[in-house]
């Protein structure tokens, strides 16, 4: 059974991982962009040359 | 132990890779878009007597439509210098009598990989007018910088 103390110490870390992981996702979102244009740019010049 | 973050770029990511797969998916299945390959064989040491390829040349198969019966080998195409009018819908028939050659016209989506013992098949309408360069882009030996033609839209 765990303490009322351990459980809210339990989601400050939680949310502090939370906090550590935002660079993550923008970092990924930037691949992700990169990704998508990329797609976007290759699909329009093949469509351009149907 | 999954966060919320991870989830969301999990979700995003899964998603863009499905939106490509139904656009390309229905692309190539509902609209025979697809990228050229085709699963015809021929004997490679029998071109010449295999039927369509014992008469190759420029045919024109119905209204502005024409098929190209075309033998590749090192370091020509047959027929070269072919000639069509413009808004011509032109099917490309081809086959390698020795070594993989590529067929490739710059500027436009024609580019197909010949192998020997495959027949290939690529189609392409020419709405523009003009002198389109065709070339091997396979490396195919010691003249593969010289293999080239034209194709003359007027
Ligand atoms: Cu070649």
């Amino acid at each position: 059974m765990k303490t009322t103390e351990a459980i809210k110490s339990e989601k400050q870390l939680n949310n502090d991982d939370e906090k550590s992981l935002r660079g993550t996702l923008v970092s990924v979102g930037f691949v992700a962009a990169v990704i998508v244009v990329m797609w976007v740019a290759v699909f329009w010049i093949y469509m351009e040359r149907v | 132990m999954q966060h919320r973050l991870e989830e969301m770029w999990m979700i995003v990511s899964v998603g863009i890779l499905v939106v490509f797969m139904i656009i390309i998916g229905y692309q190539t299945f509902a609209m025979g878009m697809g990228p050229p390959s085709h699963s015809e064989t021929i004997d490679p040491q029998k071109v010449e007597e295999t039927a369509p390829f014992d008469e190759p040349g420029v045919f024109e198969t119905g209204e502005n439509k024409y098929e190209v019966v075309m033998i590749l080998q090192s370091f020509g195409f047959t027929p070269s210098n072919i000639e069509v009018p413009v808004g011509a819908e032109v099917e490309f028939v081809m086959t390698s009598k020795d070594v993989t050659h590529g067929f490739q016209v710059p500027g436009t989506n024609i580019n197909a990989m010949v192998m020997p013992g495959h027949i290939q098949k690529i189609s392409h309408t020419f709405d523009e007018p003009g002198n389109y360069l065709v070339i091997c882009n396979e490396y195919c030996g010691i003249g593969h910088q010289a293999m080239s033609t034209t194709i003359t839209v007027k």
